[in-house]
């Protein structure tokens, strides 16, 4: 029971990191950088999904309005900067490190525009189910319609974005693009607009993920931050690569921690991540679904 | 090779000028300047362990502020339990720090570019709490560090952030000189035709995974080194100096001044102590409700960064000059 | 021979240059009357507070500077304090001590305030009374926001004067109340993983109690997985009655998680995590919080009966536009309130050192919404020493059972925990000290 107990919780907690990662493995693979900015684009679009939902309580208004409001800030993003990056560095360590910083840069520029708007008191989101357990008899499970609400939402996007990827045109142009931009280019795929097609789409996906996570979290310009990293982390162990990976990256991150805080601690939260991600690493140094050699990472 | 000789004693001169100018300097500015000379002096240090790790040898990371705690406590430890004398302490905090880095190295050997980049996250998020979990490390109290008051024969309107300030500055200046001649030696160079061309490297017989061990390791070091210093200023080690955000302000001072430059280093330390000052300062006269004025210098900040990493990448043009002359 | 002259040069003029431009980008000190004490002039007061207004511990302190300054200018629109306006300095130090101690430095050497006055946090307080030295510049820290017993040593902290009773206190005082009304059941603890922690753990064992399941959790770490976590610990050991000494993030998701899983206890809230507005912004419904009980060493925020309460209601509105009357409002308020009671007990020419002097003799009779004593003396440092244990409401209101206030009082060591009846000073006229 204390066994299927944590595996439900793992579950639900990981369906978000898988967002997460999703949303970041998205801009990792359609332009080689990583967003940090994700959790600010995440944040600002959970706070649009907040606007909504003080004015007419329905959260699921505010879901859509959110994720539309995210894939416009990713789009917005690669364009206004991403782009211009890319100009301007073409090779060269800068060319690695300059997008982390500037997509830090860019964390903190959004976070500090959404205090200054909003300010940084604790706002409430009322979940659109209950987040009682289901109960069996006598026995409630931690595992209640809202998580189950998170959970299948997170499957609803995978395989929406898996469709896309798979088998439409615009997935294989992203494809195209990210890996072999020149030909692509060549074969008369637009990889600038469909990059930032590809930004839009990551946007959208954190977007969700911040508005799943916010009814049990409460928001304030920093509630995603840990989001932040744990999506990251998720996304390493998952090797980056595929969106599959991302997925299973997330859940396996957050079985492992929910093991980990069951059976070992629970004052050992921050290290568990570090230690699920090394033990994956050190089996498997791309993650889990990632490929040896790597697409010159 | 007379070239050489030449150029390292040229250099040698210029830091005992620098040296000189700062220990002048120490003694003109007020009280205030010289403990965010101290404060300086300490970014100085990280952001060489960036410049040597990422510049030239092409490993990212973005936990050093964890190797920095690391340092911070062994020297606190150190100090308290062994009654050693500080430049021991902070001998030892450079030991450890390396001898953890070279696991990390290890490890780190195996991974590529973001895969790295996750997991000195994840070590820079979990290495701090840890000390919650053994009252020898003090928990989030932490532990105090008294390295006493600045010696009599100084004089007794000798201030003691006037004495961090020398201490900081002397242990920079040397770190600093040693960094530099490690980067111009053979290991230097080896990390840079590693970063550049691994494979030709390796077909010229550089061992690329001892290599990198090797540099995680001394950037370790330099990093350690710096969390000694850190914690000298603050008189205190405890997990919440070490925040995720420290580890991302030093790899942000080493890209700003051009990632592989040491001397940029000292430039991109001064935009990261003077910056959320101006910001503060502009904040303060735009005034406005508290939730305008108290987000209003991260705002600044944040868009100054952005601006300057867009505008320069490479950092300033400013450091072609001070830099030697390298590919 | 050229490029090494000019590479000499270059690197020479650039650290002056860079150096010099921070040097002189320095402000210019408020020039003030050499009659007067550093941070008095004529006319005002400057005083410093070191807060998180931006960071994840934000959230609700970032309340404290505008709720203590709406105090300040209530007073200052009534006269102010012997003619002088007070003006209060605000540094965001976002939790961090490093910050802390760099902001402090500003407050006592670039803005050079008189006193400092609510600094918040214990890691903070410690690197602050250490690296800025305050006890040795002789400058004032009053009524720091942190409940770390250590501060209580004026040995170690000659000009620091803790307000909040230490988590020792707090800890002994409801394991004390445990044992008389709790005894033969099992006993609960979630605790967070650090001086809050450890500081209450000791209590708990100075008053003889003892747990038959404690739950840590590392700060920052709570969230809906981890409280889960938690109650299934709880629920595991079969815990009747559970202590909850963390913040308000964690209590919120011990309390939500227990609602979720259907989890029945009785609840004791200590002080920090208590406040209803907060948990209930933090999603914890109404039912599980009604009859949950809770320390205090103040009135309940929601309760308009009492008369501090009122009239820091009235003052909010008039002064704090818009702020939700919360606890951190009340502390901030009280603070503020004894704050001037000090400033106007050190007379016409206020210096530090009779700053700190009038508090240690006169402090015990100041005016305060606590319900405890206020123990400033010349041999101690410490404030408030005690606390009620109240009841929730339907409304989410902590009251004492039975309409009557009675105070524990116990000291951080090994002595005994008392009860007192409680007698509070009355509240002076509109609010404004007349001491």
């Amino acid at each position: 029971m204390r066994l299927f107990s944590t595996l439900l919780i793992g579950l639900s907690s990981g369906a978000i990191y898988s967002l997460m990662a999703l949303a970041l493995v998205l801009v990792w693979r359609s332009t080689r950088v990583v967003n940090f900015a994700q959790a600010g684009q995440a944040i600002a679009s959970t706070y649009i999904g907040y606007l909504v939902i003080s004015r007419t309580d329905n959260y699921w208004l505010a879901l859509p309005v959110a994720l539309v409001a995210g894939a416009l800030i990713g789009a917005l993003v690669d364009v206004a900067l991403i782009r211009t990056l890319n100009k301007r560095v073409k090779s060269g360590p800068a060319a690695e490190m300059a997008p982390v910083i500037v997509t830090l840069g860019l964390l903190g520029l959004i976070r500090s525009t959404v205090g200054m708007i909003w300010g940084g008191d604790l706002k409430a989101y009322k979940a659109p189910v209950t987040n009682h357990g289901f109960t069996f008899g006598t026995t409630t499970i931690p595992f209640s319609p809202y998580n189950l609400l998170i959970v299948i939402t997170t499957v609803i996007v995978m395989a929406v974005f898996s469709i896309i990827f798979q088998k439409t045109n615009l997935g294989l142009s992203l494809r195209a693009a990210a890996f072999q931009p020149e030909i692509a280019r060549l074969a008369g795929v637009r990889v600038d607009l469909v990059r930032t097609i590809g930004w839009a789409f990551a946007g959208g996906a954190g977007a969700v993920a911040g508005v799943l996570v916010t009814p049990s979290n409460s928001l304030s310009p920093n509630s995603l931050d840990l989001l932040l990293v744990l999506g990251f982390v998720g996304a390493v162990i998952g090797g980056l690569e595929s969106l599959l990976g991302a997925a299973i990256g997330g859940v396996v991150l957050g079985i492992g921690l929910a093991f980990i805080l069951e059976y070992v601690s629970t004052s050992l939260a921050f290290p568990s991540a570090f230690i699920v991600l090394i033990l994956v690493l050190l089996i498997k140094p791309s993650g889990i679904l990632g490929k040896k050699g790597g697409r010159g990472a | 090779m007379g070239e050489v000789h030449k150029s390292r004693s040229i250099r040698l001169l210029v830091f005992i000028v620098i040296a000189l100018a700062a220990f002048f300097l120490s003694n003109v500015v007020d009280e205030l300047r010289v403990f965010q000379g101290a404060s300086l002096s300490v970014y100085i240090v990280a952001i060489a362990s960036i410049v040597l790790l990422t510049g030239y040898s092409g490993q990212i990371s973005l936990g050093h502020g964890a190797l920095m705690a690391i340092g911070g406590y062994s020297a606190v430890l150190a100090h308290n339990h062994w009654k050693v004398s500080i430049p021991i302490s902070f001998a030892i905090a450079i030991v450890s720090t390396a001898f953890f880095g070279s696991i990390l190295g290890w490890a780190a050997a195996r991974l590529k570019g973001p895969y790295l980049a996750g997991t000195t996250l994840a070590l820079a998020v979990g290495l701090p709490s840890l000390a919650n979990q053994f009252s020898v490390l003090g928990g989030e109290q932490g532990l105090a560090f008294d390295v006493g008051a600045p010696p009599k024969s100084l004089g007794s309107d000798f201030t003691q952030y006037k004495w961090y300030f020398w201490i900081c500055a002397l242990a920079a200046l040397i770190i600093v000189w040693i960094t530099q001649n490690i980067l111009t030696s053979r290991y230097g160079r080896q990390w840079r035709a590693m970063r550049s061309a691994p494979i030709s490297a390796s077909l010229s017989g550089i061992q690329i995974g001892r290599s990198k061990v090797l540099a995680f390791t001394i950037s370790s070091g330099i990093a350690g080194l710096a969390g000694a210093m850190l914690v000298m200023t603050l008189n205190l080690v405890t997990p919440s100096a070490f925040p995720l955000s420290l580890s991302f302000a030093i790899v942000t001072g080493a890209v700003l001044a051009g990632v592989t430059n040491l001397g940029g280093g000292v430039i991109g330390a001064l935009v990261l102590v003077a910056i959320p000052d101006i910001a503060d300062l502009l904040a303060g006269k735009m005034g406005g409700a508290e939730k305008i004025s108290a987000n209003l210098p991260g705002f600044i900040t944040s868009l100054i960064l952005i601006v300057t990493v867009l505008l320069l990448p490479n950092g300033p043009k400013l450091s072609k000059l001070v830099s030697h002359k390298t590919k | 021979m050229f490029g090494s002259i000019r590479h000499k040069r270059s690197l020479v003029a650039a650290a002056t240059l860079a150096t010099a431009a921070l040097t002189l980008s320095t402000l210019p000190a408020q020039a003030f009357s050499p009659h007067y004490e550093v941070g008095v002039s004529a006319s005002t007061i400057k005083l410093g507070i070191t807060i998180p207004l931006t960071g994840s511990a934000a959230p609700g302190y970032n309340k404290v500077p505008a709720a203590m300054s709406a105090y300040f200018n209530y007073v200052n629109d009534n006269g102010g304090v012997n003619g002088r306006k007070i003006s209060l300095v605000v540094k965001d130090d976002a939790y961090l001590p490093t910050l802390a101690v760099a902001k402090t430095n500003d407050l006592v050497l670039k803005d050079k305030v008189f006193a400092v006055v609510g600094a918040l946090g214990t890691a903070n307080n410690k690197a602050v009374a250490s690296s800025v030295n305050l006890g040795r510049r002789g400058i004032p820290s009053l009524f720091i926001n942190t409940g770390y017993s250590g501060f209580a040593d004026k040995a170690k902290y000659p000009t620091t004067y803790p307000l909040l009773p230490s988590y020792i206190v707090e800890a002994k005082i409801m394991g004390q109340y445990i044992k008389d009304n709790y005894a033969g059941k099992k006993l609960g603890l979630i605790y967070q993983d650090d001086d809050f922690g450890s500081d209450a753990q000791a209590g708990f064992k100075a008053a003889g109690v003892k747990f038959d399941v404690s739950v840590p959790y590392a700060s920052g770490s709570q969230s809906a997985a981890s409280g889960a976590a938690w109650v299934g610990k709880l629920k595991a050991a079969g815990a009747e009655v559970v202590v909850v000494f963390g913040v308000s993030s964690a209590t919120g998701v011990a309390l939500a998680a227990s609602a979720a899983l259907s989890y029945k206890a009785q609840w004791i809230l200590g002080s920090v995590g208590g406040d209803a507005t907060t948990l209930k912004a933090l999603g914890v419904p109404a039912a599980i919080l009604t009859g949950a009980q809770g320390a205090s060493f103040l009135p309940s925020p929601g309760d308009a009966t009492d008369e501090y309460i009122k009239q820091f209601q009235d003052i909010n509105t008039k002064y704090n536009a818009g702020a939700v009357f919360d606890n951190n409002v009340l502390i901030a308020m009280n603070t503020a309130m004894l704050t001037v009671q000090a400033l106007r007990a050190a007379g016409s020419n206020p210096t530090r050192a009779g700053l700190m002097a009038a508090l240690e003799s006169k402090g015990g009779s100041f005016a305060s919404a606590s319900f405890s004593p206020i123990l400033y003396s010349s041999s101690s440092h410490v404030g408030y020493t005690g606390y009620w244990i109240g009841k929730y409401n339907s409304s989410g209101v902590m009251l004492p059972d039975g309409g009557k206030y009675t105070l524990y009082t116990t000291d951080s060591g090994a002595g005994a925990v008392n009860t007192v009846a409680s007698k509070r000073p009355a509240m002076p006229a509109k609010g404004l000290p007349n001491n």
